[in-house]
């Protein structure tokens, strides 16, 4: 049994590992490395396909982009998610509930649902194919989730704080940001790598919202970088480029994987 | 913390508070939401203002619609193959995480990697993967080696949507490990020792402690798979576009192709209801088959 369950353990870890390895292998092959022979070996590791899909093939200004609309998405949504949170949480009044379970119910549909008219009302506000109409629209739909963890985190804070801290003078305000934000860091700090991933990858959305070059993000500007790779058949840049796209993630997901694992199950069984 | 009814700065420090998620929340999703279905009721190309209130016609005509239905019927097969890889893989993998040590927990890092690098590279991975020249694609030049000719796998009407749903199995598989590990563990260590003193283990013990135990988690997995699959959509655009003659069609890449190629935006909507639509009332339907808890008779 110990014996059989160590083979599915090791089946299960090349399933995974099998295929990145290769990817990454493949990203310092030379052009007729790549099309020889899957399994051969790169005879000295091109680091020219990474300078070539950075730069000639535009990776590095499409990370630029996809890296300023993470961080301003997430600077709106951080403060704005857990200002909500901490009121449903901590000041419950009557139709704060109603309020909450409209915040959740934004987690059970597609965003394909309301593609269209979400793409005719940028349009009218003028902000089709830019990034601010980007960051708005994923500030709308990461407020569902992150209110969602944030208000479960909230609730496990004392009140007794937040009472000593109102019993000194403060206003509810300044309770917030002085006392229990600070308390809710290791909940903000989850919420804050989770949604961080979320939008590094996001694919959807930019496809329909998002046309010109200037404004492209890193993971529409693969897919672009593909298309026009079936041309040009620069494949050991188009490997590299695969890499910087997943490299990051996977950077930033290793040390919190427990956290993440957890919160996604907890989120669930919900 | 006590209600204080008559405490004005109160009310006015909830409701600031609220605003900006709540004003943000209203014009990006709330708005469109209502909107999808209103729109879904028009016949309308979106450029003029031009709209016409059709009522039902949308619907009337996706009944008829050879290409939604195959859509449709592709979802239900790609569904068929996901669960049964999902329930055997999944539990499989859960028991073999289930232990102390460091290369059960390694492996259960691991296993999430293929859901937290972009769909996008994903996609282009499997494309790669799954190359029909022997000399560039893994999966044909490894079979070579085994002497069975390379196929395009992605590119013919019998395997594209098998293969399609190799590359959606691999990406979700670890969120459905996960869930299944956690059902294991939640079942009390007590229930597995007191089996094992009755000489109950292995498959045995899979059969008749583990399997009923896990009645809830299934029915979450269940619920999430299908919710899942009828949500495909960045996948499939990558990989196939739908094809080869749509036998890869999801109703997301057809409710794409209606909008973005077609501007039909109305229709298009109408597609998004029906899909939403669908995906609650199947969600439902699972919730009343899982319902019985199987362990509460015997007790």
């Amino acid at each position: 049994m110990k014996l059989l369950a160590n083979i599915a353990l090791f089946l299960l870890a090349a399933i995974i590992v099998l295929p990145m390895g290769w990817v990454v292998l493949a990203s310092f092959k030379t052009g007729h490395e790549i099309t020889s022979s899957p399994w051969s070996l790169p005879a000295s590791p091109q680091w020219a396909n990474y300078a070539r899909a950075w730069q000639e093939a535009g990776i590095g200004h499409y990370f630029v982009n996809s890296f300023l609309v993470t961080v301003a998405t997430l600077a709106i949504l951080l403060p704005v998610g857990a200002m909500a949170a901490y009121v449903l949480a901590k000041h419950p009044f009557r139709g704060s509930k109603t309020i909450f379970g409209m915040f959740l119910g934004g987690m059970m549909f597609p965003n394909l649902l309301v593609i269209v008219p979400l793409f005719l009302l940028l349009r009218s506000m003028h902000m089709l194919d830019t990034k601010e109409g980007l960051v708005a629209v994923y500030v709308a739909y990461s407020l569902s989730f992150t209110i969602f963890v944030l208000t479960g985190f909230f609730q496990t804070l004392p009140d007794e704080l937040a009472e000593a801290a109102s019993l000194d003078g403060a206003t509810h305000a300044g309770t917030f940001w002085k006392v229990m934000l600070p308390l809710a860091r290791p909940g903000v700090l989850v919420v804050a790598i989770f949604n961080a991933i979320g939008l590094w990858n996001e694919y959807s959305l930019a496809k329909v919202l998002i046309s010109s070059e200037a404004n492209t993000t890193l993971p529409l500007g693969l897919d672009r970088l593909t298309m026009t790779q079936h041309y040009q058949s620069d494949w050991g840049a188009l490997f590299a480029a695969l890499v910087i796209v997943m490299a990051p993630v996977l950077a930033l997901y290793w040390p919190f994987r427990d956290k993440i694992a957890e919160t996604m199950v907890a989120g669930a069984v919900k | 913390m006590t209600r204080r009814p008559l405490d004005r700065g109160r009310t006015v420090f909830a409701a600031s508070f609220l605003a900006p998620a709540v004003l943000i929340y209203a014009v990006f999703v709330l708005v469109p939401l209502l909107q999808a279905v209103q729109l879904s009721l028009y016949r309308w190309r979106g450029v003029s203002a031009k709209r016409t209130f059709v009522g039902l016609e949308n619907f009337k005509k996706l009944i008829h619609d050879d290409a939604l239905l195959q859509s449709l019927h592709n979802a239900f097969w790609l569904l068929v193959i996901a669960l049964g890889a999902v329930f055997v893989g999944g539990l499989t993998a859960a028991h073999a995480l289930n232990r102390p040590g460091k290369a059960a927990r390694t492996v259960r890092g691991l296993i999430l990697f293929p859901q937290v690098v972009s769909i996008v590279a994903v996609a282009v991975l499997w494309e790669f993967l799954l190359h029909p020249d022997p000399g560039v694609g893994l999966v044909n030049g490894s079979l070579a080696l085994l002497g069975i000719k390379a196929r395009p796998w992605l590119g013919e009407t019998a395997t594209a949507l098998p293969a399609t749903a190799v590359t959606f199995v691999w990406h979700a598989l670890g969120f459905y490990v996960l869930l299944f590990l956690a059902g294991i563990k939640g079942i009390a260590s007590e229930t597995m020792e007191a089996a094992e003193l009755d000489g109950s283990t292995g498959l045995h013990r899979l059969r008749t402690i583990t399997w009923p135990l896990l009645w809830s988690v299934k029915r979450i997995a269940t619920i999430y798979l299908v919710i899942n699959v009828l949500n495909v959509f960045a996948l499939v655009l990558l990989l196939t576009s739908g094809g080869p003659d749509r036998h890869t069609e999801m109703p997301l890449t057809y409710l794409y192709e209606q909008a973005f190629t077609n501007s039909q935006f109305g229709y298009a909507t109408s597609i998004a209801v029906v899909d939403f639509v669908l995906a609650m009332v199947l969600s439902l339907l699972v919730m009343a088959i899982y319902r019985r808890n199987p362990t509460e008779a015997r007790a």
